[in-house]
């Protein structure tokens, strides 16, 4: 049987090259030959591929999964044409193609239904895709490939749409090596990322939106997949006009042109009104917590709130930056994202690591400088701290996932099995690197083994060493560390810093440019690139420094816009027309409450006053974490769903010991306050201000007349004060960064 | 938390993570606002008013419990032997005698199927009946039983539910998934986080702290709920209660309520009858389970870690000579009390108890003795809440490695829980961004057999 076939293939070769003319010659196998000129053969490769992948013949969920389905298996959305010319035609004996009767292969059979398919019926037999298919066998079911495709080209990119009801065409057009080009929409998968949102039309590759904001198409045409951007105004034109809703804003004299014009850009085109902006007081609660993770204390509030100086918010932002508090609580953001302490046995490690890290935020090091040291780092990781870097995952695959997604901002993870198919990333690229790391030997000395080697699944040889989208190293290098840090900080690399920046605008604004913030990738784009991409010359030119860009987010407009949502932009959750409110995070949250209640709170073996924020050990002895919730760092703590059970921590603030266990105990700011007494009044405007950072408003006062005694003695409300204070450490305001 | 942990994995946050598909778009607010497709005349007529599943972690060997192949070469057979049931027929594992004297009162389904071999995947699909995607994570059964329950409990305006969380799990929910999916994360199961065996059991944070009664527990309450109303009316996007404090304040200040998890008011041969001690015993999970069914919690899961076996499957009968509380005599003595006991108390018609895990597990022992992952074809053991019991639906084939007849899906069995809980499998719900998702899966066919 196999050797018939592959005289007919040998045979039909040989007919289409050169004997086109000759009739002679078996019509029965060539009931079309007169199709089968060289501009009409089926291109297994950019006809057939895409119509696999049109109907999700080798989607993950079909045959495309690492498995396949129902013995058959393709490479996922097409990823490998040859590997999947050989599934087709050689395996199960050949049986998939039959060229003496082409309608009689099961590659035609089953998708049509014709036969018993696990998938039922994806295509119908008339269609052109079951035509193409037959044509193809016809044609002797050859490994053609006419041309390459360059790249393709989508249209639109980027559109307003003013009208809901307007079908939006969609267009895409193959490029290819020999400068042809082709009309591919037929054959362009389009997937919308919410389908909530849009509508396609396969038939008439349109699309309608089905509600107004900003949302994303997918077009997908062999292994190129490209965004499509579509934004319907939020309200209509004669609903809003920003200007006339605009309140009069403070403006520091410093403030940021590009963070402002380009939010305000977004904002316009969706017609969305801005809320207005906060008081002195607000902004100094605001950037207190985003920049050093406390809440002002009631001198701060008192002083910031007299001070007339105009350049009062400059002043405090600077004096912030150079705080030992914003080293303490970035030293800890940065814990985070290095995961210092994910391993449980190396906590000798994790303190020396710690150490290191508050040193480089200390002395304001340079980003690229930190990149620099963890990754080039070996030696005894009890005594050099960036060792540990090697310590945090297990093995080298692990390592250059953590690694990517740390300092690139992007997730190879998917090409570890199979290329990216959201993304640029090959399994060159997730394997290169891991040869890179699995020369790094993760012992308590970290140390280069030249030998070590790991295999590539595809090839099943020894990976080369790879930067990742970038160049293969010599298979021979012993390290490749040196060449993958220099690609890193090289002021054009496209990832490293503006994976940071990114980062610092969701430290600092509550959401991320590009979300989630490891997920980097054409088809995921920013909100505001333009913005990001500003941001990040502006961070490469100042030397990597931290500082000077949570500066500038600092004193822009934006960063001082009011949380308070007006109807018509109360569903913004990512155009900053109101500013986002931010949970306080465990640590910061544990020690606000310290703070205001005066009386510290013990973690593990740590010394009495010690602060959550600055424990090196994520797994520190501490029931107030375990309520509030923890970041083991086992896995990331971004993007952390790991919300705790919201009932059980309310179960906990009525019943347990975080709030009542100090509330009023002696040297609690309260007994403080009862002892020294100070009248009851004035003890809520005190509490406002520690726990609030502001004064109470007349309603505040009018309502806590109405349950305190203001007349009597502090002493003799105590139980109602203490409650009183147990429900402002309770309430959404104390509890969120407004 | 869990004394086992399962073979290495896929973690769920890693999982939810690939891809990234996160609906982008504006939200449309408040989930509660929402337009929801809630039929009015959802009125299957169904006897379960609670369920009580027995989630076996690890994936729990078909061959070992619910459908051994007597008749198959040693190395699938292994190591356990075959007892018949009280119906003639069926025949089920050695280590199973009590279950087996009341098999009348179960239904088994030997001809489960799902592609997802791995720990976390299997979860997700058999918890929610959908196949796991990175756009969603869907609701486990008890999110969306309680969720319907308190949509219900609404409408019908007043029929206060009970102070009892309505998901309930026992002694923690699994790992692998948050429970409560695209539902408010009220749905999310309250773990009662100790272990019910052990000898001084409470649920933590449930009596008032020293100093505080009721009279300044309520008036904690409604300085926040004022505090909370104040910040909020400038906002035009905020709700202004805290309904997680206002569950939590329900609870405390229920003493009917709170006694659900006093398991030592049970006489000592009730406790004695589930089976007390031991590192595996289930027995007092099962039996809180019961004291919560009786007060009309709609859904527990009793979690029994440990199934994942790798090595030497005989362990589950037997961990040393004299320890009677491995895993599966553990089993068959917490599951025929409860089973018994619901049954004397006339609570068995009304409670639907289902017994699963992930997958089964690999027909052939492996050199280590034990068997890995095979989601090709594993059991489901239902009983009471309007089950038929008595009998076998569907089958494997000889070496327990596909089904025979009649391939049931995890999605066929979401929809045939949520029916015989009287939910409708083909309601929609909302993500909070609007999208419509059915309850169960389009494609899932309720399993008609099972409904007595």
């Amino acid at each position: 049987m196999k050797a018939i076939q592959i005289i007919i293939i040998a045979t039909l070769l040989y007919l289409c090259g050169y004997l086109v003319q000759n009739e002679s010659f078996a019509d029965e196998y060539l009931t079309h030959k007169s199709e089968t000129d060289t501009y009409d053969l089926v291109d297994f490769e950019n006809d057939l591929i895409p119509i696999f992948t049109k109907f999700g013949c080798n989607a993950g969920a079909c045959h495309g999964s690492a498995a396949g389905r129902g013995e058959f298996k393709l490479s996922l959305f097409g990823g490998n044409p040859s590997a999947d010319y050989t599934a087709i035609v050689r395996q199960l004996a050949g049986r998939r193609v039959n060229l003496i009767h082409p309608e009689q292969s099961l590659v035609i059979l089953k998708p049509t239904a014709q036969t018993s398919h696990g998938g039922g019926q994806v295509l119908s037999e008339d269609e052109e895709a079951a035509q193409l298919l037959r044509k193809w066998i016809q044609q002797g079911a050859l490994y053609q490939s006419l041309r390459q495709l360059e790249h393709i080209e989508i249209s639109p990119r980027k559109q307003i749409v003013s009208n809901l009801q307007q079908p939006i065409e969609l267009h895409a057009t193959a490029i290819y090596s020999d400068n042809t080009s082709k009309d591919v929409t037929r054959w362009t998968v389009f997937t919308p990322e919410d389908i909530s949102a849009i509508e396609i039309d396969v038939s008439t590759a349109t699309a309608k939106l089905n509600r107004p904001g900003r949302h994303i198409i997918l077009a997908r045409y062999l292994t190129e997949v490209v965004p499509i951007e579509l934004i319907a105004p939020i309200n209509d034109d004669n609903n809003t006009n920003n200007q006339k809703k605009k309140e009069k804003t403070h403006s520091t004299s410093s403030a940021d042109t590009i963070i402002d014009v380009e939010i305000q850009k977004l904002l316009s085109i969706l017609r969305l009104p801005i809320s207005g902006s906060i008081d002195d007081v607000s902004f100094l609660r605001r950037v207190t917590l985003d920049l050093t993770g406390r809440i002002p204390t009631t001198d701060a509030v008192k002083a910031f709130n007299k001070n007339s100086n105009t350049q009062k918010r400059e002043i405090l932002v600077d004096e912030l930056l150079e705080s030992d508090e914003f080293n303490e609580y970035w030293t800890l953001q940065f814990a985070k994202l290095l995961r210092i302490g994910a391993n449980e046995r190396n906590t000798q490690g994790a303190s020396v690591y710690h150490n290191w890290l508050s040193n480089q935020i200390r002395d304001g090091v340079g980003y690229d400088d930190i990149a620099r040291s963890v990754i080039l780092a070996s030696g005894d990781s009890h005594e050099i701290g960036p060792a540990n870097f090697y310590r945090t995952v297990n093995g080298p695959r692990e390592q250059a996932e953590f690694m990517s997604e740390l300092f690139m901002g992007v997730r190879l993870r998917c090409a570890n099995c199979h290329n990216h198919p959201l993304d640029r990333w090959t399994q060159d690229d997730y394997h290169g690197l891991t040869a890179i790391f699995a020369k790094i030997e993760d012992d308590q000395v970290v140390k280069v083994n030249p030998n070590a080697e790991v295999i590539h699944p595809a090839t099943r040889e020894k990976a080369v060493p790879r930067i990742p989208g970038d160049k293969f190293l010599s298979i021979d290098v012993t390290d490749g560390r040196d060449d993958l840090v220099e690609w890193l900080t090289n002021p054009h690399n496209p990832f490293f810093a503006k994976a940071i920046v990114n980062r610092l605008w969701k430290a600092m604004m509550g959401r991320g440019l590009v979300e989630p913030v490891d997920d980097f990738r054409s088809t995921n784009p920013a909100t505001h690139p333009e913005l990001l991409t500003a941001l990040t010359d502006d961070f490469v030119k100042h030397r990597y420094d931290l500082k000077q860009t949570l500066r500038r987010i600092a004193l822009s407009d934006v960063y001082a816009r009011s949380s308070h949502a007006l109807p018509e932009n109360k569903s913004d959750d990512r155009f900053y027309s109101h500013a986002l409110k931010k949970t306080l995070s465990p640590e910061v949250l544990a020690d606000a409450i310290s703070d205001v209640i005066g009386i510290p709170d013990s973690y593990g073996n740590e010394p009495l006053g010690t602060r959550a924020v600055s424990l090196f050990n994520p797994n520190t002895e501490s029931d107030a974490l375990d309520i509030l919730g923890r970041c083991s760092r086992e896995t990331s703590c971004e993007n952390s769903d790991e919300a705790i059970d919201g009932l059980q921590r309310k179960l906990h603030l009525f019943n347990g010991d975080l709030l009542n266990a100090r509330i009023g105990v002696q040297n609690s700011r309260l007994n403080k306050l009862i002892s020294d007494n100070v009248t009851p009044k004035k003890i809520v405007t005190e509490f406002y201000i520690s726990a609030l950072s502001r004064y109470p408003t007349d309603s505040d006062i009018a309502f806590w007349q109405q349950h305190i005694d203001f007349n009597a003695s502090a002493n003799s409300q105590r139980t109602i004060l203490e409650d009183m204070v147990w429900s402002l450490l309770t309430c959404n305001e104390f509890v969120t960064n407004h | 938390m869990d004394t086992y942990k399962n073979c290495d994995g896929i973690h769920r946050r890693d999982f939810i993570r690939i891809g990234g598909l996160t609906a982008l778009g504006l939200g449309l607010g408040d989930f509660f606002l929402m337009q929801r497709a809630f039929a009015d005349n959802n009125t299957i007529t169904a006897k379960a008013k609670s369920c009580i599943l027995i989630w076996l972690d690890g994936g729990p060997s078909h061959l070992e419990t619910f459908d051994p192949k007597p008749d198959a070469p040693q190395e699938v057979r292994g190591p356990l032997r075959t007892i018949a049931t009280n119906v003639t027929g069926i025949h089920i594992s050695e280590c199973l005698e009590q279950t087996a004297k009341i098999m009348d009162k179960f239904a088994i389904i030997r001809s489960m199927t799902s592609p997802l071999g791995e720990h976390n995947l299997g979860t997700q699909y058999l918890m929610t009946g959908y196949k796991p995607t990175p756009a969603l994570e869907y609701p486990a059964f008890g999110a969306t039983v309680a969720y319907i329950r308190s949509q219900i409990s609404q409408k019908s305006n007043g029929d206060a539910l009970s102070a009892l969380p309505p998901h309930i799990a026992v002694p923690n929910f699994t790992g692998e998934l948050s429970g409560n999916g695209y539902l408010p994360s009220a749905t999310r199961p309250f773990s009662v986080s100790k272990d019910p065996k052990s000898r001084d059991f409470k649920v933590r944070d449930l009596d008032f702290y020293e100093g505080i009664d009721l009279t300044r527990l309520s008036r904690r309450k409604q300085f926040v709920n004022a505090l909370n109303e104040f910040s909020n009316a400038k906002d035009a996007d905020s709700s202004t209660t805290d309904p997680e404090l206002e569950r939590a304040y329900n609870l405390i200040t229920s003493p009917e309520a709170k006694s659900a998890f006093s398991l030592s008011e049970e006489p000592h041969d009730v406790r004695q009858r589930y089976g007390q001690g031991g590192v595996n015993g289930i027995g007092h999970a099962c039996l809180l389970a019961r004291r919560l069914v009786e007060r009309g919690v709609p859904f527990i899961t009793v979690n029994h870690a440990g199934w994942d076996t790798h090595q030497d499957i005989f362990t589950l009968k037997e961990r040393y000579p004299t320890d009677q509380n491995a895993h599966l005599p553990s089993l068959d003595r917490a599951l025929s009390a409860l089973i018994q006991d619901l049954a004397d108390r006339r609570l068995l018609d009304e409670t639907l108890v289902v017994v699963m895990g992930e997958f089964g597990r690999t027909p052939k022992i492996n050199p280590q003795g034990g068997r890995d992952h095979w989601p090709n074809v594993f059991s489901v053991m239902l009983a009471g809440g309007g089950v038929q019991g008595g009998q076998i639906i569907g089958s494997s084939d000889a070496l327990g490695e596909f089904p025979k007849e009649r391939p049931i899906t995890p999605s066929d069995l979401a929809a045939s829980i949520y029916t015989l809980l009287g939910i409708d499998p083909s309601l929609e719900l909302h993500t909070s961004d609007g999208r419509p998702v059915r309850i169960a899966p389009d494609e899932a066919k309720v399993v008609s057999e099972l409904l007595a």
